[in-house]
C-alpha cells in the first residue's frame, strides 16, 4: 500500500491497485469535507477509520461514484467510477442509511437488486446471498417488521448477490448484535480469501482491528495514516511506547531499566508495576529479559500498552 | 497533610427545571422559525419570504396607484374611482395566503411525525395537546403577521398621501381595528385547514398538493355551477367557494363587497350565515387537528 | 428497466392517496353534468373556459400529474433508497424512463377517461370534441409527467415550486400576458385541442397544430433528457 503525506508506510511492491484516490478534495460551501487525499487499495480487507465527521461517509461516496469530487480523481479498475454504470456490475455497496423499502420483503429486495444487475440463475443467487447472511427464515416477511440487524444484514445480502469483487461498506456493524459482529467476521473474512477487495468503515476499532489487512485513519478529512497498524504505530516515533512490567522488585528494576538506551523513561504505579517508555521496542524485548536475569528479578508478565489500534488512533486523533 | 482531589467530571444539573409552560414555548418558537426557514439554509427561505414579499408588494403598488390617483386628479378620487382599499386588499390576499398556509404550513406537522421527532416531544411534559397547540400558535402568528404587515403598509401609503392626512385619519381610523379583525380571520382559517389536512399524511407534499387542489378546484366549479343556478341553491353552492369563506367575513366586518365577492351569489345570504359558516371551516377542522394530537402518546 | 417499473408503481399506488385523485379527477365530469342538466346546452364558449381551460387542464390535471410524478424521484430522495437504483449498471435513461412511464400509468386513464366523461357529457355526446378533449388531455399529462419527473430530481421544493409554476405561471400571469402562453405546458394543450377540433377555444390566438405537436414532443424530449443529466450529475444521497 502507498500513499503520499504524513506517514509512509510499507508493504508488498505493487499489483495494480483495484481503487486509486487520487488527490481528492471535495466542499460543500465553505465547508472541506475532505482535503487532499490520496491512497491506493489492494485485494483484501482494508479498514476506513476516523471519528464523527472525520470524512469518512464523504470519501466512501466518492469512491463508490455517489458524490462527485470538487477536485482529483478516483478510479477504479482503471476506470473513473463516476457516471460509469458497468462498473456497478463488479461493485457492491452498503451504504449507512437503513435504506430500504419497507413494503417490499426480504427475499424480493434481493432479488430486485439482482435483478437490477442482470445476474443469470437469480434465484439461485438470491439464496446464496440470503443464506450467506443467514436470513432465510425471516426472507418472506415484510423488511418493516425486521429488526435494525436485521434489515442491515438484508441489505449486505443485496450487495452481495451480484457476487462483486469489490465490497463497499459504510458503518455495516451498526444495529448487530455480539453474535451477528462474529458472524459478520467470519463472512468478511471469507469473502476477503476469495480474492476480493474489502472496504469497511466502522467506528467499532477492535472489530476492525481484527478483520483489517490495512487501515486508513481519517482525521478533519486529511489522511493521517495508512498501512498495517502496527507499521503505523511504528512510525509513529515522537511517541514512545508504554511497556507495563510487573515483577517482584519494581524499584531495582527501575534502577536498572533506566540505564537502557532503549529506554526513555520509567515510572512506577501505585500498584507496583512500572511502566517503561521506550522508542525502540525491539532493543527493549531483548535487554529486558538479560537485565532482570543479572539482577535475579523474577519477571511475571511484561505487557504492551498502546500496541493497538484504539491507541494509534487516540494519539492520532490528539494531535 | 491531607489533600481533596476534585471530581470535575459528568455533574447533574442543579438548576431550575421548567416545565410544561417552558415547553409550550419552547415548541411556539421552533414553529416560528421553521415556517419562516430560519436555521435550514437558504433554500428553506425562499418559499415564505417570497410570498410575504408578495404580500407585501401589491399592498405597497396599491399604495402608490391611490396615492398617484389624488395627486392627478385631486383628493377623493381614490374613494371616487373605487380603487383598490384594505377590503379589497384582503380578498386578493387570501388566496395568496392560503396557498402559503398550504406550501409551508404542512412543514411544522409533516416532518416531526415522518421522522419520528415527535416523540421526543411528547416523552417531555408536552402533551399532544400542547405540541399542536404551540404549532398552531405559531404559525397562526407568522400568517397574521403577513396579513397584517401590508395592511399597515397601506395604510400607511393612503395616509401620507393623502392631501390631508389629518382629515384621512379622522375619516378612516375605524379601517384600522377592521382589517385587523379581517385579517386574523383569513389566517386562522388558513393556518387551521392547512394544519388539519397536514395532520393525516406525513408527507409534507401531498398536504400541499391536496390543499392547493381543493382551493383551485373548488372555486372555477363553484363559480360556474352558481352561475347557473337560481335562487337559494346557487346561493350556497357559492358558499363552497372555499377561496372566498373568509373574504365573506371580510365584507361583513367592512360593511362592503370586496371585488372578489362582488359577483359571488353568497354575498347576498345574512351575515350571521356568512359568519358561521366561516366558523364551522374553522372550528370544526380545528376541533379534529386538536383530537388528532391529543391522542398521541410517545 | 421492468423491476424499476413495478417498484414505481408500487410506491406510488397507496389506496388513500388513489381515492383521493379519483375524487379530484371525478369533480369535472360532475360539473358537466349539473351545468348540462341545469342549463341545457351551455355556452360552448364558457364551457371551455371555465370547465375545460380553468377546471380540467388549469387544475385538476396538472395537481393529479403533479402529486404523482414528483414523488416518483422526490420520495425516493427523501427516503434515501434511489442509491438501491443507481448504483447499479443500469444506464441513466433506464431509470429515469420506467419512472416517468409508471406515472403516466397511473395518472393517464384516471385524467382520460376523467376528460373523455367530461367532453362526451359537455358536448353532447359529439365524438370529435371528446375526441379533441381526450388526446390533448393525455399529451397534457405526457408534458406535466415529464416536467414534474425532473422537478422531483432537481429540487427539494419540487411540490411548491410546481405548485407555483401551475398557479401563478399558467393560473395567473398566463391569463393576461399572452407570451407566457407560448411558454406554457396548459396552452400547448389548448392548442393541440384546436388543432384536433377548431371550436374549442375559437377566441384564443393559438400556436398552430404544428407548432403545438413540435412544443409537446421538445417539452416531452427535453424534460426527459434533463431528467437523465441530472440522473447522471447528482450527488445521490
Amino acid at each position: 500500500m502507498s500513499h503520499n503525506g504524513d506517514l509512509v508506510v510499507s508493504g508488498a511492491p505493487a499489483a495494480a491497485p483495484v481503487i486509486r484516490v487520487n488527490g481528492v478534495s471535495r466542499w460543500f460551501g465553505a465547508v472541506v469535507a475532505v482535503s487532499e487525499v490520496t491512497f491506493d487499495i489492494m485485494p483484501g480487507i482494508t479498514g476506513l477509520l476516523g471519528p464523527n465527521g472525520a470524512g469518512k461517509t464523504t470519501l466512501l461516496r466518492m469512491m463508490t461514484g455517489l458524490a462527485a469530487t470538487s477536485t482529483g480523481t478516483v478510479t477504479v479498475f482503471g476506470e473513473p467510477v463516476r457516471d460509469n454504470p458497468p462498473l456497478y456490475r463488479r461493485i457492491g455497496v452498503m451504504s449507512e442509511h437503513e435504506t430500504v423499502y419497507g413494503f417490499m420483503k426480504g427475499r424480493e429486495f434481493v432479488t430486485m437488486m439482482g435483478r437490477l444487475r442482470g445476474i443469470p440463475n437469480l434465484e439461485a443467487a438470491v439464496d446464496h446471498a440470503i443464506g450467506l447472511v443467514d436470513l432465510a427464515d425471516a426472507q418472506h416477511r415484510s423488511m418493516e417488521t425486521y429488526s435494525r440487524g436485521m434489515r442491515q444484514r438484508m441489505r449486505l445480502a443485496g450487495a452481495l448477490v451480484h457476487d462483486p469483487e469489490i465490497l463497499i461498506l459504510d458503518e455495516p456493524l451498526n444495529g448487530a448484535d455480539p453474535r451477528q459482529r462474529v458472524h459478520f467476521k467470519h463472512l468478511l473474512q471469507q469473502l476477503a480469501t476469495e480474492g476480493r477487495t474489502i472496504v469497511l468503515s466502522s467506528h467499532i476499532l477492535e472489530e476492525v482491528e481484527q478483520v483489517a489487512d490495512t487501515v486508513l485513519l481519517v482525521v478533519n478529512g486529511k489522511l493521517a495514516a495508512a498501512g498495517g497498524f502496527r507499521a503505523i504505530r511504528a512510525a509513529l516515533n515522537q511517541r514512545p511506547y508504554h511497556v507495563r512490567v510487573i515483577c517482584d522488585s519494581p524499584r531495582r528494576l527501575a534502577a536498572a531499566v533506566v540505564a537502557l538506551d532503549s529506554v526513555d523513561a520509567v515510572h512506577v504505579d501505585p500498584d507496583g508495576a512500572i511502566v517503561v517508555l521506550s522508542r525502540n521496542v525491539l532493543d527493549l524485548q531483548i535487554e529486558l529479559p538479560k537485565l532482570a536475569r543479572s539482577e535475579t528479578i523474577t519477571l511475571r508478565r511484561v505487557e504492551p500498552l498502546d500496541d493497538s489500534l484504539e491507541s494509534v488512533f487516540g494519539y492520532l486523533v490528539e494531535n | 497533610m491531607t489533600g481533596t482531589v476534585f471530581d470535575i467530571g459528568y455533574q447533574r444539573y442543579t438548576g431550575i427545571r421548567e416545565g410544561r409552560g417552558r415547553g409550550r414555548i419552547a415548541v411556539f418558537k421552533d414553529g416560528i422559525r421553521t415556517a419562516l426557514g430560519f436555521g435550514r439554509g437558504a433554500q428553506a427561505k425562499v418559499l415564505p419570504w417570497f410570498f410575504i414579499a408578495v404580500l407585501a408588494a401589491i399592498a405597497q403598488v396599491m399604495a402608490l396607484i391611490a396615492g398617484a390617483a389624488e395627486r392627478i386628479a385631486g383628493p377623493g378620487t381614490a374613494e371616487r374611482m373605487n380603487l383598490p382599499s384594505h377590503s379589497d386588499y384582503n380578498g386578493i390576499a387570501s388566496i395568496i395566503m392560503f396557498v402559503f398556509a398550504a406550501l409551508v404550513g404542512p412543514e411544522l406537522l409533516c416532518r416531526d411525525r415522518r421522522d419520528g421527532v415527535i416523540n421526543l416531544y411528547l416523552v417531555r411534559p408536552l402533551t399532544g395537546s400542547d405540541y399542536v397547540m404551540s404549532r398552531w400558535a405559531a404559525f397562526m402568528a407568522v400568517m397574521t403577521a403577513a396579513a397584517w404587515l401590508p395592511q399597515f403598509v397601506l395604510f400607511l401609503g393612503l395616509w401620507m398621501s393623502d392631501p390631508s392626512p389629518l382629515d384621512y385619519l379622522a375619516k378612516h381610523w375605524r379601517d384600522v381595528p377592521r382589517f385587523l379583525a379581517a385579517g386574523a380571520a383569513m389566517a386562522a382559517y388558513a393556518t387551521t385547514l392547512a394544519l388539519f389536512v397536514a395532520s393525516f399524511t406525513t408527507r409534507r407534499a401531498y398536504a400541499s398538493v391536496f390543499l392547493v387542489g381543493v382551493f383551485l378546484i373548488t372555486a372555477p366549479f363553484t363559480i360556474g355551477l352558481a352561475m347557473e343556478t337560481e335562487g337559494a341553491l346557487g346561493q350556497w353552492i357559492s358558499m363552497f367557494n372555499l377561496t372566498n369563506i373568509p373574504v365573506h367575513v371580510n365584507d361583513v366586518i367592512f360593511g362592503e363587497e370586496s371585488e372578489i365577492t362582488s359577483e359571488a351569489p353568497a354575498r347576498l345570504l345574512p351575515a350571521w350565515v356568512r359568519v358561521g359558516w366561516y366558523f364551522a371551516w374553522t372550528i370544526v377542522p380545528g376541533l379534529v387537528l386538536w383530537s388528532r394530537y391529543r391522542k398521541l402518546t410517545p | 428497466m421492468l423491476s424499476i417499473y413495478q417498484l414505481t408503481l408500487r410506491q406510488l399506488s397507496g389506496r388513500a392517496r388513489l381515492l383521493i385523485l379519483v375524487v379530484l379527477a371525478v369533480m369535472p365530469v360532475v360539473t358537466a353534468a349539473l351545468l348540462l342538466a341545469e342549463s341545457g346546452t351551455d355556452s360552448v364558449s364558457d364551457f371551455d373556459i371555465g370547465v375545460l381551460s380553468a377546471g380540467l387542464f388549469g387544475s385538476i390535471l396538472p395537481l393529479v400529474v403533479l402529486a404523482i410524478a414528483a414523488s416518483a424521484f422526490a420520495n425516493e430522495i427523501e427516503d434515501r433508497t434511489l442509491a438501491n437504483l443507481t448504483l447499479s449498471p443500469v444506464p441513466r435513461w433506464r431509470i429515469a424512463l420506467p419512472k416517468l412511464l409508471a406515472s403516466i400509468t397511473i395518472a393517464g386513464p384516471l385524467i382520460a377517461l376523467s376528460a373523455f366523461l367530461t367532453a362526451h357529457i359537455g358536448f353532447l355526446g359529439e365524438w370529435k370534441a371528446t375526441i379533441a378533449v381526450t388526446v390533448s388531455a393525455i399529451a397534457a399529462v405526457v408534458m406535466y409527467a415529464s416536467l414534474f419527473i425532473w422537478l422531483g430530481l432537481k429540487s427539494p421544493q419540487a411540490v411548491g415550486v410546481g405548485l407555483l409554476y401551475i398557479v401563478l405561471w399558467e393560473g395567473f400571469f398566463a391569463g393576461f400576458i399572452t407570451g407566457v402562453r407560448m411558454l406554457s405546458i396548459r396552452y400547448y394543450a389548448i392548442a393541440l385541442m384546436h388543432g384536433l377540433d377548431e371550436r374549442r377555444f375559437v377566441d384564443y390566438d393559438h400556436l398552430s397544430m404544428t407548432a403545438a405537436v413540435v412544443m409537446t414532443a421538445l417539452v416531452i424530449g427535453g424534460f426527459f433528457f434533463l431528467s437523465v443529466r441530472r440522473l447522471r450529475r447528482m450527488d445521490v444521497p
